[in-house]
């Protein structure tokens, strides 16, 4: 399962923000991927799951063998070929109860049909056992209600992204707004899922910290070039990496 | 009495259109400001398949329902994924269009002069507005009961999370276009049926029964009752047309000199009430919540 991009770019404006020659994600378990501000790893993130088209280039989704080409596919497209990504910014359903949301998330579009509107029963007890699951894990003020505060509301993106059950996850900037307990507890299950080989996953993090103790290999991107690939040894280790972002 | 059931009928035509239009705006954020297009189209249509062509009623019906439903299906596949304003624009302009091809296309529709007359599916006598009435009755009864299903499904919730944010949805694997494409040509369609459905009542057809008025009472209407549920719209329609249209145009005692001037206090009226609610209670007469109606797409944050 990997990522695979080649003479991917995205200009804004004829200005460059991204410009990879080429890059694979998802060989290991867990990647991490780092960068100053405005280094372009949200773009990437973007690029990849097809959000934000790029200028010019390619990127294959490669499956058990099979190459997916991820340009030619809409956004819903990639996500149900199993390439999810959460969002750095607050992002939600503000009239969807947190339930409801996970249900939403976790209900096949088979199922989301006119002809599904007739069904008896609209309630599904794999899902909602899953989702009782998860919900015990965490601590919302109300599982019953709506999420309230900024923390809750990043907390629900990435557990919408979990019961997608995909195949590579995508984070961009988990910690960021989410209490330390609650990132913790959160980098504990996606590291778990992860070496269960339940899915891989590539983290976007500037809190370098959590990418040196979880991640197996990092990619360091700034100005909208991959600088430096490696291990986390390696990385620390790098001089451009140290001049460019660690402020040495 | 005739003209009594013939107000209410009309009332409950409206009815309808506003429950379509919570579907599209209230369930999916579509701005949908065509509604006199569907619903003329259809009304046309009926009439012109009936009187000139000589069609049995109900044949002219579906075939215009077919007319109407690839008509909306064309038009979203063109507008459905544009931003909120640019639908607002492009349907507000395919009506405007429906309504000028009616005023020109003269060896169809009688243009001006108008077109008539439209007659009853069924006639059985003095019986037949009531029956007549009784079927409309029928049929805003099962669009409320379709409603409450899709409240409750699947789709519906789908529905809310493509109003609320269309982008997130799709990244959890949703074809948020698709699903709006799909609604959005049932309820044009049905709003064309509707317009069928106001041929016999309205019996002599002439384009400026087709205004942008028509659009603006349904959308009133919604807004006053609230677009989170059905009820509201319905109400809505029946403060605006049942109270003023009926009521105070009809029944209430002026002298003739005033007379002319109750259209005007009508609208006056609808403007301050709207006014009123908007103030008051944003989210509808009957929405307790806070301030919830958010125009679509609108939402940079
Ligand atoms: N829609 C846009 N229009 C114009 N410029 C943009 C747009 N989106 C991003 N940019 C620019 O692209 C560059 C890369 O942005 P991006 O969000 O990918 O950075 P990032 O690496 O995720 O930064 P951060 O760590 O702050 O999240 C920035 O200079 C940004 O200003
Ligand atoms: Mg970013």
């Amino acid at each position: 399962m990997k990522i695979r991009v080649r003479n991917l770019n995205k200009s804004y404006h004829l200005h460059p923000v991204l410009a990879l020659q080429e890059a694979e994600f998802g060989a290991y378990e867990l990647e991490g991927l780092i960068g100053p501000n405005g280094a372009g790893k949200s773009t990437l993130m973007g690029l990849l799951t097809q959000r934000i088209p790029p200028t010019s280039g390619n990127i294959w989704f490669d499956i058990d063998g099979h190459e997916h080409n991820l340009r030619t596919m809409r956004v819903h497209e990639v996500a149900r070929l199993g390439l999810v990504k959460t969002n750095q910014r607050i992002q939600g359903f503000e009239s969807l109860s947190i339930r409801d949301s996970l249900r939403l998330a976790a209900t096949a579009h088979s199922q989301e049909t006119l002809r599904g509107v007739l069904d008896k029963n609209q309630i599904d007890d794999d899902i909602e056992s899953e989702i009782d699951h998860y919900l015990s894990l965490f601590s919302f003020s109300n599982p019953n209600g709506y999420a309230l505060s900024g923390g809750e509301k990043k907390l629900l993106d990435i557990l919408r992204c979990l019961v997608l059950k995909p195949r590579m996850l995508l984070m961009d900037e988990p910690t960021a707004g989410l209490p330390d307990d609650i990132t913790q507890q959160v980098m504990r299950l996606v590291v778990e899922k992860a070496r269960a080989q339940q899915m891989r996953v590539l983290i976007v993090e500037h809190d370098l910290e959590l990418i040196w103790s979880f991640c197996d290999y990092v990619h360091f991107l700034s100005d909208g070039e991959m600088l430096f690939q490696g291990t986390p040894e390696n990385v620390k280790k790098n001089r451009v990496v140290a001049e460019k972002y660690m402020g040495v | 009495m005739a003209y009594l059931i013939f107000s209410i009928s009309l009332l409950l035509i409206y009815m309808g259109l506003a429950q379509l239009l919570h579907v599209q705006f209230g369930m999916l954020g579509i701005p949908n400001f065509g509604v006199v297009g569907f619903w003329g189209f259809g009304m046309y249509g009926v009439a012109v398949f009936n009187v000139q062509f000589g069609w049995p009623f109900l044949f002219a019906l579906v075939i215009t329902c077919l007319l109407v439903a690839i008509l909306a299906y064309g038009l979203g596949m063109l507008i459905l994924r544009l931003e909120g304003q640019a639908i607002l624009c492009a349907t507000l302009a395919f009506s405007a269009i429906v309504t000028l091809l009616v005023i020109t296309e003269k060896w169809l529709t009688f243009g001006v002069v108008g077109l008539g007359t439209i007659q009853y599916p069924v006639r059985i006598g003095a019986a037949t507005e009531i029956i007549y009435f009784m079927l409309l009755l029928l049929i805003i009864g099962s669009f409320q009961l379709a409603i409450n299903k899709l409240h409750q499904s699947r789709l519906g919730r789908l529905t809310i999370a493509i109003r609320d944010n269309e982008e997130l949805a799709a990244s959890l694997g949703k074809d948020t276009f698709k699903t709006k494409l799909i609604l959005f040509t049932l309820t044009s369609c049905l709003m064309g049926m509707l317009g069928g459905l106001s041929a016999p009542l309205n019996q002599f057809l002439t384009p400026n029964m087709l205004v942008p008025g028509v659009t603006f009472a349904v959308w009133i209407a919604l807004v006053l009752g609230g677009k989170e549920n059905t009820f509201g719209a319905m109400l809505g329609v029946f403060i605006t047309f049942g109270l003023f249209d009926i009521l105070v145009e009809t029944y209430l005692p002026v002298s003739p000199e005033y007379a002319v001037m109750v259209p005007n206090f009508k609208l006056f009226l609808y403007g301050a009430v709207l006014v009123a609610v908007l103030v008051y209670r944003p989210a509808g007469i009957l929405n307790n919540r806070q301030a919830h109606t958010r125009w679509p797409n609108a939402d940079l944050s």
